[in-house]
């Protein structure tokens, strides 16, 4: 029982930053109708951000928090502006936009490197203090903390997409762009606020990283086929399903280590996300099919 | 070729409704009808783009309907589309060229054969076309009447026993309209068993030997083009009825 | 001491014009953008280096090591044959962090992340190869040969029905061709080459592991295929030489190599998003990669 719920725990946190990295990269793909690969890059450069200002400029750790999640989605956007939107332009397609995407995901991660060398960093925020026990199972604090962050954000994104004015034209772009565009909406706009706010959430998957684990340079890639996974199990084209299979994700990991030897755990999330492509590229909930 | 019972709808709408039509082997045979009526849906169902909802299609004593689109397309079933649908990065002569083929699809035989001898047959035909000068063009050095006449040339190219033209001389200037009737006739001439789908009436009832008209997706008369031109369901569908 | 450096770089050229070219015939002769093509080259690798550590002979797990990989992706087109465009690249991509994931798990096999040391260099019949310059004047002919091939069948009537594929996919089964077939055949020659380029490279190196076959190995071929322009043997040829040369010569410059391993990946990558963004048929190809 206790390694069940244990095991659960441990899911649903690998879940939630799993969730936090595919609701920005799901809200980006169903805003632009393309694969923005790079975004686990970019969730990567947070963690950097974070470590940049609170490790080495030596800000208090608020203040670091926030000029991250700033920074993050400055990024986000940049990337958009200065790559995506002149291949747009360009009617580059799907296949040209995933490459480049790739592109830069690889530029990303080396430029990290090159800036901050291989090596593991540690971000000691919070001294890992020993974790409380309920039911035979140790959660941390950090833990607890990530879990209610990623819940909250997700609160926030379902209120802000659902009850603004700018979410609701998020969700019109999202549905037909056309029509959207003819009732007076500015798909450009809504493209840049997707960027912003998607890869915001990519930063806040950064630091939750940071803070709980620790930060390496190439994390980026297993983070955006973690979180990609995720919203193909769930359904690409909705953001609350990519979250919940996410979450779905998280669990399959951590109990399909209890049988297979705990290397096999990204392994796990390869073969799901090759199957879903193979057999269900729509995911559990997602009802439209898009294969073109 | 009979076509039997064939329905199908989208979302709801009736393109197709219980279409009965047997085409008359070596004659011009044409299907006619507004905007809307499900002649495009046919041409499609026949050459296995759409699957119906229900109904059949014989073919050669085949129910073709259980055979992949390119199975019928080697069985016999050779078809243009409305808007010309041509390979922008090959050539004229690359075109007629896989037409033709029987065995590129293989990876040896398609190296390691030579193949010169095609280039004479690959002439002959862009000649009946008039496109003998253009063989090395690509599509983009091609105006819009050589497209046209280009896929016409390919669909006559590739073994067929029988021809689906949709719209073949939409959009074309009053020359070429001439052309391609001749063109036409002379594949009559020879035996050939033609489908055409057209909205130039004029042209339908100067070449066709037997129409079917549709409206939403039923056929509503059947006849040589003196009875349609006085069928009354006919006149009602086309003058406004 | 400039010859023998000379020689390497004109190995490693050799290696890299076989993937180039196979991944051309791929990704730029029937438009199939396959991202597993890494996958394709580490299970030709991995296969011609463990047959050859148990006792096989280098002709045979050579020649297996082609077998094997073109049957993997002859499998990824099989496999894959519902999917167009993006999703057919993504799965082909999650195909090679399958594999990845495999070479790196599959401890007993592969021996995981330390990777396979020691692979020996070839011994053909009577001819042992020993030293590089007799390396390099097999791999040329094997190069040789290769290039050849491809070039042969992308000329051929089977090479104009790719380019049709490429261009319109239903519009060829119209014309009454079996356009899954062809995928099945490109992608198992395709991989056919990929895996003995995977074989030249282990036999040559000495050593193999999983993080030759990733996704940063995946942007250095997409970078020298589309650099040089889709369906052109010729700028996959040129390309291939610009791309390695440069590399090298990069390590001449007065910097660590903690910065030159990142820097080249970041020149990679921008000359990839350049091309991408400036001009689409590379150098000197004639078609617009789509």
């Amino acid at each position: 029982m206790s390694l069940l719920l244990q095991v659960a725990i441990n899911g649903l946190i690998a879940g939630s930053i799993y969730a936090l990295v595919s609701s920005g990269f799901s809200l980006i793909y169903n805003t632009n109708k393309f694969m923005h690969f790079a975004h686990g890059a970019s969730v990567a450069v947070s963690g950097y951000f974070l470590y940049g200002f609170f490790a080495i400029i030596k800000l208090n750790f608020f203040y670091s928090l926030s000029l991250t999640l700033i920074f993050s989605a400055l990024l986000g956007l940049l990337i958009y502006r200065i790559i995506y939107l002149p291949l747009q332009n360009r009617k580059a397609s799907n296949v040209i936009l995933l490459i480049a995407s790739i592109s830069i995901l690889i530029l990303l991660q080396n430029l990290i490197l090159l800036l901050f060398g291989a090596n593991v960093k540690d971000i000691e925020f919070v001294e890992v203090k020993k974790g409380l026990e309920f039911f035979g199972a140790v959660i941390t604090l950090t833990q607890i903390v990530i879990l209610l962050t990623a819940v909250l954000f997700f609160i926030f994104l379902y209120f802000f997409m659902n009850k603004t004015i700018l979410g609701k034209n998020m969700r019109a772009v999202s549905e037909n762009k056309e029509l959207a565009s003819i009732v007076g909406i500015n798909s450009r706009k809504i493209s840049d606020f997707s960027f912003l706010i998607g890869s915001f959430l990519g930063g806040a998957a950064g630091i939750l990283i940071a803070v709980e684990q620790n930060i390496t340079p190439t994390m980026g890639t297993i983070l955006m086929i973690k979180g990609f996974t995720g919203a193909v199990i769930g359904g690409i084209s909705s953001v609350p399903a990519a979250v919940l299979g996410s979450y779905l994700l998280g669990l399959a990991e951590n109990f399909g280590i209890v049988f297979l030897p705990s290397g096999y755990k990204d392994a796990i999330s390869f073969v799901l996300l090759f199957l879903f492509l193979l057999f269900r590229p729509e995911g559990i909930i997602g009802g439209k099919r898009r294969t073109k | 070729m009979k076509i039997k019972n064939i329905s199908k709808s989208f979302g709801g709408i009736k393109a197709l409704d219980s279409c009965n039509i047997e085409i008359k082997k070596k004659k011009i045979n044409a299907i006619i009808g507004p905007n809307g009526s499900g002649k495009t849906t046919l041409f499609n169902i026949i050459s296995g783009l759409i699957k119906p909802d229900k109904g059949e299609i014989i073919f050669q004593g085949h129910d073709i309907l259980k055979l992949e689109d390119f199975e019928r397309a080697k069985l016999g079933i050779s078809r243009t589309f409305q808007e010309v649908r041509l390979f922008k990065n090959l050539t004229a002569k690359d075109h007629i060229d896989i037409s033709l083929s029987e065995n590129y699809e293989s990876v040896l035989k398609s190296v390691i054969k030579k193949k010169r001898s095609n280039r004479k047959k690959i002439k002959r035909i862009l000649k009946t076309v008039d496109l003998d000068k253009k063989l090395g063009s690509y599509v983009s050095d091609l105006s819009y009447g050589q497209r046209k006449l280009l896929d016409l040339a390919i669909v006559m190219a590739k073994k067929h026993s029988i021809l689906l033209l949709d719209e073949p001389v939409a959009g074309v200037n009053p020359k070429l309209r001439e052309k391609i009737k001749e063109i036409l006739r002379e594949l009559r001439e020879k035996g050939e068993t033609i489908v055409l789908i057209e909205h130039d009436m004029n042209f339908v009832m100067e070449i066709a030997e037997f129409i079917y008209v549709l409206d939403y997706g039923k056929v509503i008369a059947a006849g040589r083009p003196k009875e349609i031109q006085k069928n009354k369901k006919v006149l009602e569908v086309y003058l406004g009825g | 001491m400039i010859f023998p450096y000379l020689i390497h770089i004109l190995i490693l050229i050799g290696i890299y014009l076989i993937l180039a070219v196979s991944l051309n015939l791929s990704l730029g002769y029937a438009g199939l953008l396959s991202l597993g093509h890494v996958a394709l080259f580490g299970i030709g690798a991995y296969t011609s280096a463990l047959l050859n550590i148990n006792g096989v002979p280098f002709v045979f797990s050579f020649l297996l090591a082609g077998l094997l990989a073109g049957f993997f992706g002859f499998l990824l087109a099989f496999a894959t044959g519902k999917l167009k465009g993006d999703y057919y690249a993504l799965a082909s991509l999650g195909f090679a962090f399958v594999v990845y994931s495999l070479l790196l798990n599959l401890t007993e096999i592969t021996r995981g992340p330390l990777g396979i040391p020691g692979i020996s260099k070839p011994q053909i019949f009577g001819w042992a190869i020993k030293d590089n310059f007799s390396y390099l004047i097999f791999l040329a002919l094997v190069c040789f040969v290769s290039i050849f091939l491809i070039n042969k069948i992308v000329n051929s009537g089977f090479g104009k029905l790719l380019g049709a594929m490429r261009d319109d996919e239903t519009g060829l089964r119209i014309l009454g061709k079996d356009t899954k077939k062809l995928k099945y055949k490109t992608m198992f020659v395709s991989g056919f080459f990929a895996g003995i380029s995977g074989s030249l490279f282990a036999h040559y190196i000495g050593f193999i592991d999983p993080n030759t076959f990733y996704i940063s190995e995946l942007v250095l071929i997409l970078t020298i295929v589309i650099l040089g322009g889709i369906a052109s043997l010729k700028g996959s040829i040129t390309a291939t030489f610009v791309v390695i040369v440069l590399s090298e010569l990069m390590r001449f410059l007065p910097l660590p190599s903690a910065i030159i391993g990142p820097g080249r990946q970041i020149v990679y990558a921008i000359v990839l998003i350049i091309i991408l963004m400036f001009r689409p048929r590379g150098l000197l190809g004639r078609i617009d990669l789509e």
